[in-house]
């Protein structure tokens, strides 16, 4: 599992919202970060479907943490971003320069069935009851992602995947 | 609060160490990887970014210094052995981090690496090895393969690659593993732990170049072929094993610790702070320091 | 009474010719006299051919000398060897072994005529008086003794120290034979006597030292904590006695794995806020010149000894030179300006050695300190240096209202930013030999480029006038100059009062700044100027061209610059000048027209 450190049959609702949350934060930071390097490499369509999916995934990280607070107001979080890798967020090694977006959008497909798998596995070793109905609400939204991505791909026009780096300058020595 | 955590007693956050710099890099580099594993175990470790000093040399992987908020030196080609250990030697509170490719570690560096690894000050030397010139655009390394087409060996190398891991080993490093951003908490694991180890601490990196690297394969290859050396049974502590081990570069993508000295030798900044408490009582005042070329020989 | 003795000895390394010159040095030290000594050798480890020289002197010594006064040759095979150094004339007396079989009338020195010529059988004396015939440097010291009066007691004194370890009867014999040397003296009285008179400036000791001596322990002095470097010719003495003392001002010596190395840590230091110095030869500084070139860049403060010697490439490592300029200017590829210093004595190694650690401190730059072998290798007797008043400076630093919003190049108006050192919160930035803007963040801007350029060539205008770098002697409108740097100095100096009793009015300028070109300096030194010379150790001479990069040299002031390991005469240099000035009489009205 992309966790290290944490102990499912125990996991409490607090800490449990405060791990979601992070999957969502760490998912937002990292397709932020492929916006930047899309821009960097002058790829524009992919920038704007990362930046898409950037704001996704705060969406929903904001939504956990509000109902975070509503339960346990501002106690100090347990859960810590060093124990989760990558639950939803992209590996750098799927991007690449001059990326489709039909490529990038397979990237969020993949990201959803990896978050969504994760879910799937945590349930099998959650204790608590408050946690699983949590767990099993949030598996099932990862599902929900799959088909809206699904749809966005079927609605790319034709020649989405035409292009990529075929007519490409060669790469510059420094 | 919960006890179903263990957390592992840090007190800063991975983005703490992320400057504002974005990456050159091109998407899908490695080094993407090296470097939030070492925001990871920088957080881990605990030290505040202005006590770190993160030397480089020259290379893609070269620019990493910048991407991180410690104190950088993104200096020369082959040479940032020599500068770190100046760093080191001058102020030993510091953490010193260095980081290169494998042709600045293992061509132009070349020579450093033997006297770095025996003269083991606490530093930790991180290389991103993708058997690649990248920057200069894709020229052979000296961890590049015998046969490997590039732009400057159209008709295929002619030379055996050196071995990052048996020569670390060789030279007496207490500290070698390797690691490859194919799997993260691998990767983070080793460098916080050679952050940590006392003494020259060496961390391979199978880091691919997506440009100028073999093929894609390259990189899934990694994650389908790489084989953890805690999985095989292996003991860290056994050095000649361990070289066994690293012998297999090239054919075998091990990860993990190959090596932790369990007794570690002396570090050479503990050795030059006890030669300085021995000796500072024997110093003449500044002003006075003319006084060596006494007559009556007093010297 | 002579005021001033220039002996030189040669034999091979066998004969203890160079310990018995360390001796004679040592005890005219110890008695007030002024000295110098200079040493020369094959290129054998031991054994092979050697030779010193040691004038001693009643008042300030400023160069080796020129013409023997005393030439000691223990064979005529090794001594020859040694023409260009010990450089006999007719004033010169000869002493030699006897066993050499050579007659007094055929010695090999040609075309010259020596004052006296004596066959002395010191060899004889050794074996008769000490029972072998190790003892004969004793025996030539005992025959100093007896014929100039020079440091009897010191000689004694000294060879006490020296052998006492060595046993009773070493010294005993020691002693024997070195007043068997005087006794030969005494009964061989000279045509011409030359007992050295006592020295003017009362009979306290005077310490004693070589320049890279004295260039440690400046470095010291001035809060130098890190030392990274390899052994080379004739510089190793640096690191030799920075590996005895630094540690005990809590500093350090790496003795690297070569040349690029040493550098490198001294570069990594700085960076972590410590002063720090290289020290090399010729051959170093190439390695080291990437590296230098990043230290300018990066504007890190750095100390860069180079101890030249016989170029280019391996050339004459025992042999000094001056052609190292060019390269200190402007290797390292790049716009990359950095300061020149050099000395001119081992007595003022010291004070230089500090300026160039305070010059490196307040412009955040590599300083390059030009020595040559003759200063850092020769023994000489110290002036008295006043540490109390040569001030040191620190890197400015940034102060907490720098540290919000820290940029490491910021530009400032006098082009020096607040540099901080790893530790300090707040002061974190990226140094790097790659082009960056005012935050240390890489660029490739041209703009950006041209402003940093502007900040590390200007930040150093100030040094263009530090007239304190620079020294004049003579009179200040003189018609007539000489321009002397580092080991030339001294020499000319000589040659100065030369031609003052040649009826010369002449003036000496001696820059201890190099580079940058101090234009307003020179131009006000050549203002009254309408022939002179520009006297240096170099086959191109670099400085002499160097100059006319910069500025506009009277048409008079020509180059007088020689191969290392031909060193100047001060007489030599004097008759040259008068031949300017007769040149000038000459031409007359021309001389003074205008120049264009």
């Amino acid at each position: 599992m992309p966790i290290q450190h944490v102990d499912l049959s125990r996991l409490s609702l607090q800490d449990a919202l405060d791990l979601a949350t992070l999957v969502e934060e760490e998912a937002h930071e990292r397709y932020l970060e492929l916006a930047d390097q899309m821009d960097q490499h002058r790829t524009p369509e992919a920038a704007r479907f990362f930046r898409f999916m950037a704001e996704n995934e705060a969406k929903h990280g904001a939504r956990l943490a509000e109902r975070r607070r509503a339960l346990f107001g501002d106690a100090p979080r347990a859960v810590r971003r060093t124990m989760i890798f990558d639950v939803e967020a992209p590996d750098y090694d799927e991007a690449r320069a001059f990326m489709t977006a039909r490529a990038a959008l397979d990237i969020a497909l993949r990201c959803e069935q990896k978050a969504h798998a994760f879910f799937v596995e945590a349930l099998r070793h959650v204790g608590e009851l408050q946690v699983r109905a949590l767990f099993t609400e949030l598996r099932d939204e990862e599902v929900h992602h799959q088909d809206l991505v699904r749809r966005e791909i079927e609605r790319l026009p034709a020649d989405a995947d035409t292009g990529g780096d075929a007519f490409v300058d060669e790469p510059a020595a420094q | 609060m919960t006890t179903a955590l263990h957390p592992a007693g840090q007190t800063m956050e991975p983005r703490e160490f992320k400057s504002d710099l974005k990456p050159i890099w091109c998407p899908g580099c490695g080094d993407f990887g090296v470097l939030q594993a070492l925001y990871r175990a920088l957080s881990g470790v605990g030290r505040p970014p202005h006590e770190i000093a993160f030397v480089s040399g020259i290379g893609c992987s070269s620019r990493i210094p910048g991407y991180t908020t410690a104190y950088g030196f993104n200096s020369l080609h082959g040479r940032a052995l020599p500068i770190a250990q100046g760093i080191k030697i001058a102020n030993p509170e510091l953490l010193v981090l260095v980081a290169g490719g494998d042709g600045d570690g293992f061509s132009i560096g070349g020579g450093h690496l033997p006297h770095a690894v025996r003269r083991n000050l606490d530093l930790t030397y991180v290389v991103m090895d993708n058997q690649i010139y990248g920057l200069t655009k894709g020229q052979l390394s000296p961890t590049s393969h015998r046969g490997l087409q590039t732009v400057t060996s159209g008709y295929g190398s002619l030379e055996e690659p050196v071995n990052p891991l048996l020569y670390t080993l060789a030279y007496g490093a207490g500290f070698v593993a390797q690691g490859t951003p194919a799997d993260m908490p691998g990767l983070t694991s080793v460098i916080e732990e050679a952050i940590r180890f006392p003494g020259f601490a060496f961390v391979n990196v199978q880091s691919p170049c997506v440009t100028f690297g073999e093929a894609e394969w390259q990189l899934k290859a990694h994650k389908e072929h790489m084989k953890p050396l805690a999985g095989l049974g292996h003991d860290p502590a056994d050095r000649l094993k361990a070289m066994a081990l690293a012998a297999q570069y090239g054919e075998e993508l091990y990860t993990g610790v190959f090596y932790r000295n369990p007794k570690p030798a002396p570090t050479y900044d503990a050795l030059v702070a006890q030669r300085q408490a021995e000796l500072r009582d024997r110093a003449l005042p500044r002003e006075r320091i003319l006084e060596l070329f006494r007559k009556d020989g007093g010297r | 009474m002579r005021t001033d003795l220039v002996f030189g000895m040669a034999g091979s390394g066998g004969d203890g010719i160079v310990s018995a010159g360390e001796s004679l040095i040592a005890a005219a030290a110890a008695e007030g006299y002024h000295a110098i000594m200079t040493k020369s050798f094959g290129s054998q480890i031991r054994g092979g051919e050697s030779s010193c020289r040691v004038r001693v002197a009643t008042t300030e010594v400023l160069n080796p000398g020129g013409i023997l006064d005393v030439a000691v040759a223990l064979n005529w095979d090794d001594f020859m060897k040694f023409g260009a150094e010990l450089t006999v004339g007719g004033s010169t007396l000869v002493l030699y072994d006897a066993r050499t079989g050579v007659r007094p009338d055929a010695l090999p020195l040609v075309g010259v005529r020596p004052r006296q010529v004596l066959a002395v059988p010191i060899a004889d004396l050794s074996r008769e008086h000490a029972g072998s015939e190790r003892a004969k440097n004793s025996v030539i010291l005992g025959l100093i003794a007896g014929f100039s009066g020079v440091a009897r007691e010191g000689l004694l004194d000294g060879l006490r120290r020296k052998l006492a370890k060595k046993g009773d009867e070493v010294l005993r014999s020691a002693e024997r034979a070195f007043a068997a040397g005087e006794a030969w003296a005494a009964s061989h009285p000279l045509t011409e006597p030359m007992p050295l008179a006592k020295p003017a400036g009362g009979t306290a000791p005077r310490p004693l030292a070589d320049g890279n001596e004295i260039c440690a322990a400046a470095a010291l002095f001035a809060g130098c904590r890190f030392f990274g470097g390899y052994p080379i010719t004739p510089s190793t003495e640096i690191m030799q006695f920075l590996s005895r003392e630094i540690w005990k001002y809590d500093g350090a010596v790496l003795q690297a794995e070569d040349e690029i190395a040493g550098i490198g840590a001294a570069v990594g230091a700085s960076f972590a806020g410590v002063k720090a110095m290289t020290a090399t030869s010729g051959p170093g500084m190439s390695l080291k010149s990437e590296l230098t070139g990043l230290a300018t860049i990066a504007e890190l403060p750095l100390v860069i000894v180079n101890v030249q010697r016989g170029g280019p490439s391996t050339g004459m490592p025992t042999k000094p030179e001056q052609a190292d300029l060019y390269q200190a200017a402007f290797s390292a590829h790049g716009d990359a300006v950095r300061p020149v210093l050099a000395p001119t004595s081992v007595t003022d190694t010291f004070w230089t050695t500090v300026q160039a650690f305070n010059v490196a401190e307040r412009y955040q730059t590599p300083v390059i300190l030009l020595s040559d072998q003759e200063i850092a290798q020769r023994k000489e007797t110290l002036d008295v240096i006043d540490t109390g008043a040569i001030a040191i400076e620190e890197r400015r630093r940034p102060a907490e209202a720098e540290l919000q919003d820290y940029a490491r190049f910021a530009l400032t108006a006098s082009g020096i930013s607040p540099i901080s050192h790893p530790g300090m919160r707040g002061g974190n930035y990226l140094a790097s030999g790659i082009e960056h803007n005012e935050r240390g963040a890489p660029t490739a801007s041209g703009a950006v480029h041209a402003r940093m350029n502007d900040k590390r060539a200007h930040k150093l205008d100030p040094l263009k006038r530090r007239r304190d770098l620079f020294r004049v002697f003579g009179d200040e409108s003189a018609p007539l100059a000489l321009l002397g740097w580092g080991s030339c100095a001294g020499m000319c100096r000589e040659a100065l009062a030369h031609a003052r009793d040649l009826g010369l009015r002449a003036k000496l300028l001696v820059p201890y700044l190099l580079y940058p070109v101090a234009e307003e300096v020179y131009e006000d030194f050549f203002a009254s100027v309408r022939a002179g010379l520009v006297v240096e150790q170099s086959h191109q001479g670099q400085l002499y061209r160097m100059l006319r990069m910069f500025l506009d040299l009277p048409r008079g002031v020509r180059s007088l610059a020689r191969s290392g390991a031909n060193p100047f005469m001060p007489f030599e240099v004097a008759e040259q000048l008068q031949r300017a000035a007769e040149a000038l009489q000459r031409d007359g009205e021309d001389a003074r027209e205008p120049q264009e």
